[in-house]
Parts: structure tokens; C-alpha cells; sequence
């Protein structure tokens, strides 16, 4: 499917900015109507016919030919249908002012790094996400200490308190966030959380009208550990939370137990930016709700030798004349 | 637009380091308007006529003819600049034990005493002094080169011995010693620019070696700190997907079990440690003729 306009016929796409649609050649809003591809064929672009590249997991495209922004029904629907998602709240425009602003002062970078037409070739995906709710309970039974030190004359006294500490607790998880994308790196996927889940709604293929997306190639069970491990560690840490008055605890006894899971697939959007240097890509990520930027910038080792050297230099040179004017005085 | 961006780093570039660069354009004035001053000095005119014009007095022979008149010409610039006596004397003959003593008329059998006497009582019996000849404002160096006696004898006086601390004293004992095995000329016209460089200078200086590894240290360590970056903080907070923000506790019991008290004693450090202080140059004392002198020793 695609969306076109009903006032001129273009393609209208989804506008973070607007938060609705529009139509980027007639700039009227709202004016977008699903339109159905006429052959079905899953490669043929609906507006123009064109054979359009459509990667194995591609849930959504732009045809190279008419530039028009397609979604592709049977990767959106039926089994992959997603059941929620945050559309994208931060823009194109404003990505790039948020690299610019967190790349400024990064002195090593290529000169061009920051450019308009790099930063231009920057991509709106939605990226599919399991979300893992649990039911959980926690149990605790330990022996703490708490130490007091005080003096006396010309005696130290230290005075150790035992205690005996039992802890249950229940805990539940609400939407913990794995990607389900076997090309996006895990450890950035989890930096670039949180997303705020106050803005996530039903599924809108409308949404998806301007980007880019993949439907979800990792099951629900694939993943499921990564979410496993992240609850545990949370729940272990706000029940240290919880005895964080003693100065030792001892474990005696812990138990956690998951009583009840549920995964649900959804899309969350996500910015991608990457930089070929000397023959090396160097992707940067950006949370398309909150901002937030995933990435390290390339170095130039003509720019380090550069700065470090004239620091060097001038250290160097102000050193040699302090030693001079001492001299002097 | 490449060359957009190209300015763009060189104007990055420039304001990084304006304050590096404006910190050495004053300090580089400064220094060439203190230096030109200072050029432009006149001599001090010398008020001490009794005292004889030689300066140079190389008994153990350890300089050529050459040697010696270079070093008479360049004390005699450092003398008119400072308006102080340097006086370099060599030694070969034995100034320790009874055996020294009878033969030479010294006053004590221990080395350093009699070399300090041996470097005074030629100082006060020359009548040295820039300004006068009882007192006068300089500096004496006094080598022995005599066989398993080899050393040196710094004698201060005057303005030089209030201005010289001890450590000044061995500052340019080293500065004799890193060359007097090699080059004695050399050694000698070090003595000569050591100290003129402690009674010219504010006594306040940066090593050398200081001068040359801070800067590439601070160099190494700058690009390391900056070629080194984090993809990006962690800010998911611990109870981020914890519904209602926390946990809900069916038991939270702290139970109070026993109690365990260790006593120690306290131990007090008591009496004064103290060390046997090395007082080297600088040291201040009377000659034979009641003259105030300061310096110091160092035997090889």
C-alpha cells in the first residue's frame, strides 16, 4: 500500500513535526488516501510500476523510481501484525540538529562529518520490538550487620548488630524492550532506551507512510532472554535497595519466580545515520521519541596529530619562556 | 562546500588555542622587553682596587693557556654584569691527615675544614670583594685534584654568601661536577654561568627535564582522553518497566539478632623523630682573618 494525496495525487507521508500527515508537494494535511498496489506483487511499486529492492525482512520502502514511500501489507499484517507502536516524534530536521549539537565539540571528527548532504542520507526505521510483561515474585532471607565505632579514654570500641532480614516482594514488569532485528546491534538497542510508552498507541499504517521498516525476524522466544536477564537484575538491585542500610548482608536464601509472561510485538522508531570513513562504516542511532543519540564519531588521525601536537608545541613554548622570564626577573 | 568545511576546521582551530596562542605572544614580548632592558644595562662600576686582577689561578695546571684566557675574559663579562668577584682556584697537594698538616701549616688534620680554611684565607688575603676588599660582595671555587682528595670548595661572601642557600651552593657544585672529569674548562665556565644564573634570576626556574617531557605527557594524555569515547550512557532507570514504579513487599522484617563489641587500645605514637640533617652549603662561618664567609664541600 501507499498513501496518496487526494488533493494532487502525490505520496503524503507522516510528519513527526505535524504529528499527521501531509502532503510534501501540495503541503495540504490530512489529505492522504490508502491506495492498494493493482498487481499485488510484493516488488512492484503501486505508483509507478518500478521493480523495487525489498530486503527479505522489509515491512516498509521507498521506491527508488518515484521516491514514494510503500508499506508492504503482508509484512504489517496477519501474523506481523504489530499490536502497538510509537510513531516517530522527532523529525529529520531536528535529528540532525541533535548530532550536530553532540558532534560540535568532538574536535577528532572528519571535517565533513557534520555535512548537510551526510547527514541528509539519514533514516527513518521502525524497528520491531518484542515486549516482555512479567509477573514476578521474589524472595529474600539474609543476615546483616550494622558496625558502630566510637572512643573512649584510650580504648576503640566497635560494637557489630546482627540482624536477620527477610524480604518478599511481588514485581511486575511492564513492556520490557527487545529487538526483534537481527541487524541492529543489541548493545545499541539497549542503549538508546528508554522510550516514554505514554505515547504508544494502536498500529497505524500511516505512520509508517515517510520511513523506512522491518518486520519482526526473531520470535518472541528467541529473544526472551535478554528480557529474563534484565528483569532479574532489576529486581535484584531494588531489593538491595531495600536493605542498603547495612554495612554486610549475608545471602541465606533467594527465590524469583515468574508466575506470568506475555510478549507483544510493537515498532519503535529509530533514526540511523552512517558515516563511511577510510572504507569503515560508522552508524549512529537515534531514539525517534526522546532524541537520545547511540554512536561514536570516526577519528581523524590527521586532526588528533594536529591538536595534540600544537599542545605539545605550546606547552612546550610557554614552558621554554616561563624559564626564560624566571631568568629574567 | 569542502572548502566550507575546511575553514570551518581551521577557524575551529584557531579559537581552541587562541588563549595558548595569545598566552605565548605576551610572554614571548614580555621576555624580549625584559631582555633588551637588561641588554641595555650598564656595568657596575667596581669600588675594590686592592684586590689583583687575576682570576684564574690554576695551580694543579689543569687548563691550558687558551683555556685560561677565555675563562679570565668570560668571568670578567659575568664580574661587570653582577658586580661580584668570581675567583677559580686549582689545587694538587694533600690537605688531609697530620702528615698535610706539618708540611703546609694547615690548621686541622679533616679535609673539608682545611679546604674551606685553604679557600677563605685566599679570598681574605687577595682582598676579593667587588666592593670592597674586607667582606666584598663574591664567590670562590677552590679544586683539589690531588689523587683520592679530588673535590671542590665553594666560599661565598658578601652579597653572595646572604643571597646563596645551601641548595644554591650545590646547584653549582653540580653543575661543576657533571664536567670536571671530561673538561675542567668546561666544568669551570659552568661554575661561572650556575652562578650567575642564581644571582641574575629570581632563584625560580623549571627543569629542564620538566620543561621537555610535561608537555608530551599532557600531549599523550590529551589525545588518548579524546580518542576514546562512550557510545552512550545507560539511562534507563532501574524501575523503569517496574508497573507502579516499585515493587510491592509482602515481608520487609529486620530482626534484631546479637551484638558483638571489640575492644583495642589505642596506640599513641610518642617521643620526636628527627634525622641528623646534612648542613651543607649555605653554612655561615667566620675565616682565620674574622671575615664572614658562607659555602660548602664536595669530595669525589
Amino acid at each position: 500500500m501507499y498513501f496518496r494525496c487526494k488533493n494532487c495525487g502525490g505520496n503524503t507521508v507522516y510528519s513527526p513535526e505535524r504529528h499527521g500527515m501531509y502532503c510534501p508537494h501540495c503541503g495540504t494535511e490530512d489529505s492522504g488516501q490508502r491506495t492498494e498496489s493493482g498487481s499485488g506483487e510484493l516488488t512492484v511499486c503501486p505508483n509507478c510500476g518500478g521493480e523495487v529492492p525489498v530486503q527479505i525482512h522489509t515491512s516498509a520502502t521507498q521506491c527508488p523510481y518515484c521516491d514514494s514511500y510503500l508499506i508492504l501489507n503482508e509484512r504489517v499484517e496477519g501474523r506481523y501484525a504489530p499490536q502497538m507502536m510509537i510513531p516517530f516524534q522527532v523529525g529529520k530536521e531536528a535529528c540532525k540538529q541533535s548530532i550536530r549539537e553532540k558532534f560540535r565539540r568532538c574536535l577528532f571528527a572528519p571535517t565533513d562529518f557534520l555535512s548537510e548532504v551526510r547527514l541528509d542520507s539519514m533514516q527513518g526505521i521502525y524497528v520491531p520490538y518484542w515486549f516482555y510483561d512479567y509477573d514476578a515474585a521474589c524472595d529474600f532471607q539474609g543476615e546483616g550487620t550494622k558496625v558502630r565505632v566510637w572512643s573512649s579514654g584510650d580504648k576503640q570500641y566497635t560494637e557489630t548488630s546482627f540482624y536477620s532480614i527477610r524480604r518478599s516482594m511481588d514485581i511486575n514488569f511492564e513492556k520490557i524492550p527487545v529487538d526483534a532485528s537481527e541487524q541492529m546491534p543489541d548493545d545499541v538497542m539497549d542503549l538508546i532506551a528508554p522510550f516514554n510508552y505514554t505515547q504508544m498507541g494502536d498500529f497505524s499504517p500511516e505512520y509508517m507512510s515517510g520511513f523506512y521498516g522491518e518486520k519482526y525476524n526473531m520470535d518472541s522466544g528467541v529473544v526472551e532472554n535478554r528480557a529474563r536477564q534484565l528483569m532479574n537484575e532489576d529486581a535484584l538491585k531494588l531489593l538491595r535497595e531495600s536493605y542498603a542500610g547495612y554495612s554486610t548482608v549475608k545471602t541465606i536464601h533467594q527465590d524469583m519466580r515468574v508466575r506470568d509472561s506475555r510478549a507483544t510485538y510493537g515498532l519503535l522508531p529509530i533514526w540511523k545515520y552512517v558515516y563511511r570513513y577510510k572504507e569503515q562504516e560508522y552508524p549512529f542511532y537515534v531514539n525517534g521519541q526522546t532524541g537520545k543519540i547511540v554512536g561514536t564519531a570516526p577519528v581523524s588521525a590527521g586532526k588528533v596529530w594536529a591538536y595534540a601536537g600544537t599542545l605539545w608545541a605550546s606547552l612546550t613554548a610557554v614552558m621554554v619562556l616561563v624559564r626564560i622570564l624566571l631568568g629574567l626577573l | 562546500m569542502e572548502n566550507d568545511y575546511k575553514k570551518e576546521a581551521g577557524r575551529q582551530y584557531l579559537r581552541y588555542f587562541r588563549i595558548w596562542f595569545a598566552a605565548i605572544a605576551i610572554l614571548a614580548a614580555v621576555c624580549a622587553g625584559l631582555g633588551a632592558v637588561r641588554s641595555k644595562g650598564k656595568d657596575i662600576e667596581r669600588t675594590n682596587m686592592e684586590a689583583p686582577e687575576e682570576r684564574v689561578y690554576d695551580y694543579a695546571d689543569v687548563l691550558t693557556e687558551e683555556e685560561e684566557e677565555k675563562l679570565r675574559e668570560h668571568i670578567g663579562k659575568a664580574e661587570r654584569r653582577l658586580g661580584v668577584d668570581i675567583v677559580v682556584v686549582t689545587i694538587n697537594y694533600s690537605v688531609e691527615g697530620q702528615d698535610a698538616k706539618e708540611r703546609y701549616g694547615l690548621r686541622y688534620t679533616n679535609w673539608e675544614w682545611n679546604m674551606q680554611d685553604i679557600a677563605d684565607d685566599f679570598w681574605d688575603q687577595n682582598r676579593f670583594g667587588y666592593d670592597k676588599g674586607f667582606e666584598g660582595n663574591g664567590i670562590l671555587l677552590l679544586h683539589n685534584w690531588y689523587t683520592g682528595q679530588n673535590g671542590e670548595h665553594i666560599s661565598t661572601s658578601g652579597s653572595v654568601e646572604r643571597a646563596f642557600s645551601a641548595s644554591d651552593i650545590n646547584r653549582v657544585l653540580d653543575a661543576v661536577d657533571r664536567y670536571y672529569d671530561t673538561d675542567p674548562y668546561r666544568a669551570y665556565r659552568a661554575y661561572v654561568d650556575k652562578a650567575e644564573e642564581l644571582l641574575e634570576g629570581s632563584g625560580l626556574s623549571i627543569p629542564w627535564p620538566v620543561v621537555v617531557f610535561l608537555p608530551v605527557f599532557v600531549a599523550v594524555v590529551y589525545a588518548v582522553s579524546h580518542l576514546s569515547q562512550s557510545k552512550a550512557q545507560n539511562t534507563t532507570a532501574v524501575n523503569a518497566y517496574v508497573a507502579g514504579g516499585k515493587p510491592e513487599f509482602r515481608d520487609k522484617t529486620d530482626m534484631f539478632l546479637r551484638k558483638s563489641v571489640v575492644t583495642r587500645k589505642i596506640q599513641t605514637s610518642s617521643g620526636s623523630s628527627g634525622g641528623g640533617g646534612h648542613s651543607g652549603g649555605g653554612g655561615h662561618h667566620r675565616s682565620s682573618s674574622g671575615a664572614s664567609h658562607g659555602g660548602g664541600s664536595r669530595r669525589h
